[in-house]
């Protein structure tokens, strides 16, 4: 027993007792590739894989050696490895936090150590911590995709009660995508009653029971938005145990809208059920952040924020946009 | 006619096969985790780059310090024959509670120089409620812990991103974030908490109840142990516990978040399996917790470094949680209850 503490303290002590750091890796030694750790929050939907991969295969292309690390959802464990990634004093930091305020301590962390930060996607709070940020403008993209399904409503010539799917309120993304949706319709009540706003968390599950309930609770309802593209098959599974899934043009089509682009909303565009959805770049969002960082690291002045122009593909455009949308290239390999 | 009787032979006799004795002997020793803890650490710094370093050390215990704290009352639970799943959810209920209290713009200690004490105060009178709750159902109502505490998981969960409406909190103040973000306090938090339930444990008469508790209820309750109120005691503390995680992981984000601990379940029970605490109660002690929560941590962050993806990690960190459980049922096999 009374071995015990020193027993404790040996692993402690080999880790610490090693060498004080890692010396091959030091930002500023010449002639050796930078090593770039990538820390994503999730890998849960297409967008995040196709962005994840999209900065994987852009940085192999560049040459420079990826440390990747997911926190699947746990902000402490995102923390550990932003961490992990400032032991072994890699060249950048590419991050997608949970949030935007808990990981205002990560960026803290890498300004501390002098590592330039980048966050994929989504935005922190404004704070004294220094981080580039390459993202959409999602309140400005949302706007214009739930302007063109409005369009596509007052054609009917009747009012219609629509629901909004809201994502996790702790993302300004979901937040940027909500007040779209509003700013959008607002103006347009003639035409579009909100009957129903689901809170998604961003979660499929609560997604399903949310449109299923609405459903019932409106069996008139006939516009439905989501804010992002990976709750659309929730929305058409419900759709479909209601026997409401038809295809644009056939009578009771439910106007369906979404945000990001995935493969599942390029097929359903493809197939003639989605009318709309804005389109994140993942390929420029990843080419940017990639940049930024060996801008940072060359001393080249780089905006706090990079946005993301993005567009709306509905079935108008559907031909001439395809090739750019992310989902679209996943659907054809 | 009858056999001769065999000739006295003083020396005690031996095993009748050698090798599974010393591997009982090395399985019930008190120090075979944490010896497994230095193999492990020798065996993968040659290859994990950053491994061997301070600056990962320190990495190390930052972590590994909260997840220590929720496991010290896991281990109370499980040595009185329980379990609490709700721990994850006590982390994320205090962290808004206290976030919400402590915010600089909103909150109602906004600017008092009380308020990250009345804060970690709320934060830790929560979680002891919680674990009130959880012991009253438990003792009173007569229900199975399992179902009690994944109850609360589920339903203090919920109210935690109810009441924030999922949003995180954050602008507390510097001295409450200090407690988790800074390593000496973190340190010293952590190290009163793990002494106070080792002294509990094994130097107090609620101690022995306890874990006469998990060793046989009925005939604790038959010697005269008041077993209901040993058992509300180990779920109170627990909560207790966990709420105190809680202002260690609140610090270190700096932010209050509804999901904060979320994802930690399986390595607080794991930890504390994995150290040799038995899920079969009676038999559990805090060295043994605090290896277990090192040997996991060292798991984990060591393919980390390895760069292996969290699947990878996760289905590794699974795999070592499932041997330490079989190792658990054999040590409860072969050393009867030894403590």
């Amino acid at each position: 027993m009374k071995s015990l503490p020193v027993l404790l303290l040996l692993p402690l002590a080999l880790l610490a007792g090693c060498s004080k750091s890692t010396p091959p890796t030091g930002p500023g030694t010449a002639a050796r590739p930078l090593v770039i750790g990538v820390a994503f929050e999730t890998l849960q939907t297409e967008y995040w894989v196709a962005g994840f991969e999209a900065i994987r295969a852009d940085l192999k292309q560049r040459g420079y050696p990826m440390l990747e690390a997911v926190a699947d959802g746990d902000t402490n464990r995102q923390f550990d490895q932003v961490r992990n990634f400032i032991t072994r004093r890699v060249d950048g930091i590419i991050l997608v936090p949970k949030d935007s305020k808990t990981c205002l301590p990560m960026i803290k962390a890498a300004n501390t150590a002098g590592i330039p930060i980048v966050l994929f996607n989504r935005p922190a709070d404004r704070s004294d911590a220094r981080a580039v940020t390459v993202v959409a403008d999602n309140f400005a993209l949302t706007r214009e995709t739930v302007a063109y399904l409005v369009a596509e409503a007052g054609k009917s010539g009747r009012r219609h009660q629509a629901m909004i799917l809201i994502g996790d309120l702790g993302d300004p993304n979901a937040i940027g995508r909500r007040d779209g949706f509003d700013a959008a319709i607002k103006g347009h009540e003639a035409i579009i009653d909100v009957v129903a706003r689901i809170p998604t968390e961003w979660n499929q599950e609560k997604a399903q029971a949310g449109v299923v309930n609405a459903l019932q609770a409106h069996p008139d309802l006939s516009f439905i938005f989501t804010s992002s593209d990976f709750l659309l098959p929730s929305i058409v599974s419900a759709l479909k145990s209601a026997g409401r899934y038809h295809k644009i043009g056939a009578p009771g089509h439910v106007i369906l809208g979404g945000f990001d682009g995935d493969a599942t909303a390029y097929q359903m565009l493809k197939d003639g059920y989605l009318d709309a959805t804005g389109v994140q770049d993942v390929y420029f969002e990843a080419r940017a952040s990639v940049q930024a960082i060996l801008d940072l690291r060359a001393s080249k002045p780089v905006p706090d924020l990079i946005p993301d122009p993005g567009f709306v593909i509905h079935q108008g455009n559907l031909v001439a946009k395809a090739p750019q949308m992310w989902g679209a290239r996943l659907a054809r390999k | 006619m009858n056999a001769p009787a065999a000739a006295f032979d003083p020396r005690p006799p031996r095993p009748a096969h050698p090798r599974p004795a010393r591997l009982r002997r090395a399985l019930l020793a008190d120090g075979f985790v944490l010896g497994l803890c230095g193999l492990y650490a020798a065996a993968v710094a040659p290859f994990t780059p950053g491994f061997a370093t301070a600056g990962n050390a320190v990495n190390l215990l930052v972590t590994l310090l909260p997840l220590f704290v929720v496991a010290l009352g896991q281990t109370v639970v499980l040595i009185a024959g329980g379990i609490d799943l709700s721990v994850t959810a006590v982390i994320g209920l205090a962290s808004i509670a206290g976030a919400m209290a402590m915010n600089a713009q909103t909150g109602w200690l906004a600017g008092s120089v009380w308020a990250a004490p009345v804060g970690v105060v709320l934060m830790l009178a929560i979680g002891a409620a919680v674990g009130a709750g959880n012991g009253l159902a438990v003792t009173r109502l007569r229900m199975p812990a399992f179902i009690v505490t994944l109850a609360g998981m589920m339903g203090y969960g919920g109210l935690a991103v109810w009441l924030t409406k999922s949003k995180a909190i954050n602008e507390l103040p510097t001295a409450f974030n200090a407690l988790g973000g800074r390593l000496g306090f973190a340190l010293l938090i952590a190290a009163a908490a793990g002494g106070l339930v080792h002294l509990i444990l094994s130097r107090s008469l609620f101690g022995r109840w306890l874990y006469a508790v998990g060793h046989n209820a009925r005939a604790a309750h038959i010697s005269g142990v008041p077993v209901a109120g040993v058992t509300f005691s180990a779920y109170v503390g627990s909560g207790l516990l966990a709420a105190l995680a809680a202002v260690l992981l609140t610090g270190q984000a700096e932010t209050g978040s509804p999901v904060l601990g979320q994802r930690i379940l399986l390595d607080v029970i794991g930890a504390t399996v994995i150290g040799g605490t038995s899920l079969f109660g009676g038999r559990g002690k805090v060295l043994w917790t605090l290896s277990g929560v090192l040997f996991l941590k060292l798991v984990d962050n060591s393919l980390n470094l390895l760069n292996l993806s969290l699947f990878t990690i996760t289905m590794v960190k699974g795999g070592v949680i499932l041997l330490a459980a079989v190792l658990d049922a054999l040590r409860t096999r072969w050393a009867g209850f030894r403590r």
